[in-house]
């Protein structure tokens, strides 16, 4: 490969990236607090939305993030309100929360533009400031400022899982929350604000890829990126740094994918390679060998039940 | 008194959850400045409003149904099978198939060998899943809805490649032959297919088998308690297994019915949905065969009235999604609602008494 | 201030039981006051009261002479209040000293101060004469210095009043020596303390007062010096209790049960090395040793449901080992697991249905090779519930409902009636009321009257001493030794129970 094709699959490698790891890394607050989030697509496309349609009404994409940061911590609250609180079903929630998610997100669309597919918006692809970097400049304006952001959250990550108390608190309340709820901590404030967190960063992911990727938004256009971001924490063992370098595995397939069809290899139909982002995933899955990381406990912990 | 109240609790929790859906349903509906009841009576007259209308809507319960049917046969096993609608269309592809390319055959062996086809191209996508799970305890449902994203881009795949057909205009597989259509029982006013007896025969045989057979109770022993049943001697994983490949076999015989009976051959983009409906209605009947008989035929006028809501009354057919996703979403938080509805009882008597 | 802690009219209602009914509970500062009654009595309930975790439905409580609400642990934790309950509260992953401070941890704005953990509790120990190793991950600690962690807790959060659940239910007979001087030296450093027990030795070794709770009520309170352990349960039971059953001469004919030299790995700890033993027909064989040294997979490699890896097994002349749990129980070996909830009951299913589980396969509930015979099983279901006294006795009643006592009956009552040569028992009085205790312990004693060989576990010593014939002490997955019940001593089994070492800390 020239090396000039080498940086273009390398770019697209990170932009492709982005949403899964920002998503990977809200799951791993979730997850690591005991609550299964298969409800991350739903978070995504929300956030999609919501930052899409803002950007299109006011003409400002950073707007259109936040309400898209807004989104997704939305349907992070609906999730804990019923998975926390109420001590219901997590898997169910989180796969009906896509289903409402995915049916709300494109009936509006379809009522609001006609279509599944919305009309280009304002958006913030591009780092045109960096340009005068030597050397690297015209390679970093291609990126997204986002990728800033995403590049601030994981250092906040790596501080707060690894030493602060706030990280301690949570490895503790995902092993066992009756320890903690006797050491007089406040379970479910707990878990409530790392679902809720979970909804933000995969909002944002969402928002990233509307108006930070591309500049408009379409039906199921997270094409399934939460669920890898799932699959990236537990493979990752909610560890940060393992969990990002899962989720850029995953990237680099979808690039890979991306790249052979914008090159057209013979004989092998794009169908095919558009599923080997998938089919990476179920491999790294039944390959995942070696020591489970601590079990977490994923059951409803309920208030005041006869439990002691 | 208590008693009967108790009883009343399986009814109505669907019910609330039910109503709730469409209350929010309707928000939506106010929110892009149509009348809620303007479009639901659309929907209803859509749906039941004609004979016409209501066999149209008999017609799409059946394949829900049967997709209902594969989800509650592996709830019954404890699995929650979300890849009931990746196995769908991989099944109808295998009809679409054998309804297609075998050639000469009396209709009723084509029918029955197509829609066996359906079955087995369904358990055979649920295989790989199944072998996963047996051999190395993967979680299930996030494989089931990586095979989902496959299944589509598989059948695209088929129908663009190896099974295109030269000079059609639009992405399909050749259409079937004419004897393996699905045979209709009424033709006046509108097209009634067989789909529908074949349903309430394996209705029938899913309520015997669960409730009276020594495998059935077996089944459902796994689903209760599997580390119990472990240690009672049953083999869970056998179990377990087969109602994962039963339950493919069921989703598949949903996609073969579509096609063999309603389209003739598989569309590119191919993905009804009703995998996901089956959930919700597996759900809220319990598991019960009866139970999902009626909730899959007010899915199916769902669906129909849905579409006459888009023409006649401007509101999106996607609200059905929508829907279906609040369902799931309260079923998830069922025992709180069952709680509520219970506490809501006993305060009835009490009114004018103490506080509680 | 002369009494720490006064309790008044404390009533706890849950939905489907009223746990405590209009308890009064004093306790005087500096004492040791031993809280006791049968399982299920409401001890733990009471105490989870007074340490925050539930809140009363009516009923007032004053610490040190002040009235106190408290809505969570945190309001106990800061009147001094500290707890230890009977399933240990640790993170098995985090270190001894993260657990320690885990709630009020050494902090700089949002950092946590591992290194300063590592020293506040090192003093700690330096000023109560315990030994802890702070860097230690507690997965690795035995149970006894898991304990000590635990009170340690308790003494970081500056508590006066100490409570401890069922303390001595997992430590050998010299860690519960140790813990005895420790609660002596806790006394003399000011600190008062309430002991939940059921086991009277304890209650007599160690406390000043005794307050008895029956079904939620109190009974009374009394001096210990001035009381008897029999007193004390008569107060407890409200009759005369007769555990043990009766056991009769019998011929011991032949083996029922052969073990030889089995071993078995799970993942990559042995969990069984090299276990050789008999039991012979009309014989009870108890096995004593502290949690998890193999007793649990002992009893699921016998039973089929995991295979040792090394050495046979032999049901009479089978040869067993590599049978799965089907064939097994097809022979005539009824098994009660060791978790009820977990293992042996199906919580959703009614009590019929539950009667069948691991059975519904033989003949006499079959209608043809498909078909469940319904009215054998209903009726055989009814036989069950009479003979065993199973509450409440309706066939449809969804097991759930029942109290544990009742859960554990359905289970003895399945696997007694199919079992023909061996009953395998493990921790058949676990959580259990003292009625059904009486009634699983006439069972089993009439199962070996009648010639079965019974295979009994329990992590009570008295009990497995008072059923016995012969008795069998595992450690660290080894039969340490056998020894005939009626002449070994608790010390003796004390110190297989350790390892044979006679220093409690490795």
């Amino acid at each position: 490969m020239s090396q000039s094709m080498f940086i273009t699959v390398f770019v697209s490698i990170i932009r492709l990236s982005v949403p899964i790891i920002l998503t990977a890394l809200g799951n791993m607050y979730c997850l690591q607090a005991g609550i299964m989030n298969l409800g991350a697509d739903g978070m995504m496309i929300s956030g999609a939305f919501g930052a899409a349609v803002t950007a299109y009404f006011t003409g400002n994409p950073w707007l259109g993030v936040c309400v898209g940061i807004i989104c997704g911590m939305l349907i992070g609250a609906i999730h804990s309100l019923i998975s926390v609180e109420f001590g219901g079903m997590q898997n169910i929630s989180g796969l009906g929360l896509n289903m409402m998610a995915a049916g709300l997100t494109s009936f509006f669309c379809r009522s609001t533009f006609k279509t599944g597919l919305s009309p280009n918006v304002a958006s913030v692809q591009n780092m045109p400031w960096l340009a005068g970097i030597p050397l690297l400049g015209p390679i970093l304006t291609q990126f997204s400022p986002i990728l800033l952001i995403l590049i601030i959250v994981f250092a906040i990550s790596c501080y707060i899982m690894g030493r602060s108390v706030a990280g301690l608190r949570i490895v503790a309340v995902g092993s066992d929350p009756q320890t903690v709820e006797t050491a007089g901590i406040n379970v479910w404030k707990l878990k409530h604000i790392c679902v809720i967190t979970c909804g933000a960063l995969a909002g944002l992911a969402g928002a990233y890829l509307s108006v930070g990727q591309l500049n408009f938004f379409m039906e199921n256009m997270t094409m399934g990126k939460g669920m890898l971001a799932v699959i990236a924490v537990t493979v990752g063992r909610r560890r940060p740094v393992r969990t990002v370098i899962v989720a850029l595995f995953f990237g680099i397939f979808d690039a890979l994918q991306l790249q052979i069809q914008i090159i057209g290899t013979s004989g092998i139909a794009p169908e095919l390679i558009q599923a080997i982002p998938y089919l990476a995933a179920i491999l790294a899955m039944t390959f995942d060998f070696g020591k489970k990381l601590d079990d977490v406990n994923m059951n409803p912990y309920l208030k005041n039940q006869y439990k002691f | 008194m208590k008693n009967s109240k108790d009883s009343l609790v399986p009814i109505l929790t669907p019910v609330c959850i039910i109503l709730t859906a469409m209350l929010l349903a309707s928000g939506l509906i106010l929110a892009i400045g149509v009348n809620p009841l303007t479009a639901y009576g659309q929907m209803l007259k859509g749906a039941l409003g004609s004979l016409n209308n209501l066999i149209n809507s008999l017609n799409k319960a059946v394949p829900i149904c049967f997709a209902a049917f594969a989800v509650a046969v592996s709830t019954w096993a404890g699995i929650f099978n979300i890849g009931v609608e990746g196995q769908l269309v991989f099944g109808a592809f295998g009809s679409a198939i054998a309804g297609a390319y075998l050639e000469g055959l009396p209709p009723t062996l084509h029918v029955t060998l197509s829609l066996l086809a359906g079955m087995l191209f369904g358990m055979l996508f649920a295989l790989l899943p199944t072998v996963l799970y047996v051999a190395r305890d993967l979680n299930l449902l996030v494989v089931f809805i990586l095979m989902n994203s496959i299944a589509k881009l598989l059948i695209t795949f088929f129908i663009v490649g190896p099974f295109a057909v030269p000079g059609q205009m639009y992405a399909a597989t050749k259409e079937i032959q004419k004897s393996a259509r699905l045979p209709y029982l009424v033709t006046n006013p509108n097209k009634l297919t067989a789909g529908i007896l074949i349903v309430i025969v394996v209705g029938l045989l899913l309520w015997f088998y669960v409730g009276k057979t020594t495998s059935g109770y077996r089944l459902r022993a796994c689903g209760e308690n599997a580390e119990a049943a472990r240690y009672a001697g049953i083999r869970v994983k056998r179990y377990q297994a087969g109602a994962l490949l039963a339950g493919g076999a069921l989703a598949g015989l949903a996609g073969g019915i579509e096609v063999l009976g309603t389209y003739h051959r598989l569309f590119d983009g191919f993905s009804p949905g009703y995998g996901f409906d089956g959930i919700p209605i597996a759900m809220l009947a319990s598991g019960n065969p009866f139970g999902i008989m009626v909730g899959s035929f007010l899915f199916g006028a769902l669906r129909v009235g849905s579409t006459t809501m888009q023409s006649k009354a401007g509101v999106s057919s996607e609200i059905v999604t929508f829907i279906q996703g609040v369902l799931v979403t309260l079923i998830a938080a069922q025992y709180i609602i069952q709680f509520t509805i219970k506490k809501l009882a006993e305060h009835k008597p009490e009114k004018g008494g103490a506080k509680q | 201030m002369e009494t720490a802690v006064n309790m008044k009219g404390i009533t706890m209602r849950f939905p489907a039981v009223v746990a405590n009914d209009n308890v009064d509970f004093e306790v005087k500062r500096g004492e040791v006051h031993a809280l006791v009654g049968e399982n299920g009595a409401g001890k733990s309930t009471l105490m989870n009261i007074l340490y925050g975790l539930y809140v009363p439905t009516e009923g007032t409580i004053e610490i040190w002479g002040k009235p106190r609400h408290f809505s969570s642990a945190i309001d106990a934790i800061h009147a001094g209040i500290g707890m230890v309950h009977q399933h240990f509260m640790l993170i098995p992953q985090l270190t001894v000293a993260d657990n320690i401070v885990l709630g009020e941890e050494p902090r700089s704005k949002m950092s946590y101060l591992r290194g300063q953990a590592v020293e506040i509790v090192e003093q700690l120990c330096l000023e109560y004469e315990m030994t802890l190793k702070p860097k230690e991950i507690v997965s690795k600690i035995s149970l006894g210095m898991q304990q000590r962690v635990e009170i340690m807790k308790a003494l970081y959060r500056k508590a006066d009043i100490i409570i401890l659940d069922e303390p001595t239910a997992v430590l050998t007979p010299q860690e519960i020596d140790e813990l005895g001087r420790m609660l002596k030296k806790l006394k003399t450093m000011g600190k008062t303390i309430i002991i939940i027990t059921h086991k009277m030795q304890e209650v007599i070794d160690f406390s000043d007062r005794v307050t008895v709770l029956r079904r939620g009520k109190i009974v009374g309170t009394v001096n210990t010096e001035e009381t008897t352990a029999a007193e004390i349960t008569q107060m407890m039971v409200g009759r005369n209790v007769s555990l043990g059953g009766h056991k009769e001469p019998v011929e011991t004919t032949g083996a029922a049960l052969e073990v030889q030299h089995v071993s078995y790995h799970d993942g990559r700890v042995k969990k069984l090395k090299d276990i050789s033993f008999l039991i012979r027909r009309g014989e009870i064989f108890g096995i004593a040793g502290i949690d998890n040294s193999g007793q649990k997979e002992l009893s699921e490699a016998i039973a089929g449901v995991i295979h040792p890896d090394e050495g046979c097994i032999l049901l009479g002349e089978q040869d067993i080992t590599k049978k799965h749990t089907e064939a097994i129980k097809h022979m005539g070996v009824g098994f009660v697991p060791e978790d009820r909830q977990k293992s042996g009951l199906a919580l959703g299913m009614s009590i019929s249905e539950n009667l069948i589980l691991g059975y519904e396969g033989t003949d006499r509930f079959r209608k043809n090779r498909i078909l469940i015979d319904k009215n054998e099983v209903l009726k055989a279901a009814r036989e069950k519930i009479e003979r065993f006294d199973i509450r409440p006795p309706q066939v449809g009643a969804i097991v759930k409902t029942l109290s544990g006592g009742n859960q554990q009956k359905v289970i003895v009552a399945r696997e007694i009636s199919h079992s023909d040569s061996l009953i395998i028992a493990n921790q058949p009085s676990r959580g259990v009321d003292i009625g059904a205790i009486e009634l699983i312990h006439k069972t089993l004693v009439d199962a070996r009257n009648s010639g079965k060989a019974v295979l009994l576990i329990s992590l009570e010593l008295d009990e497995v001493m008072m059923l016995s014939d012969r008795i069998g002490v595992m450690y660290d997955g080894r039969l340490m030794d056998v020894l005939d019940a009626s002449k070994a001593t608790r010390e003796q089994i004390g110190l297989l129970m350790a390892g044979g070492m006679i220093h409690e800390e490795q």
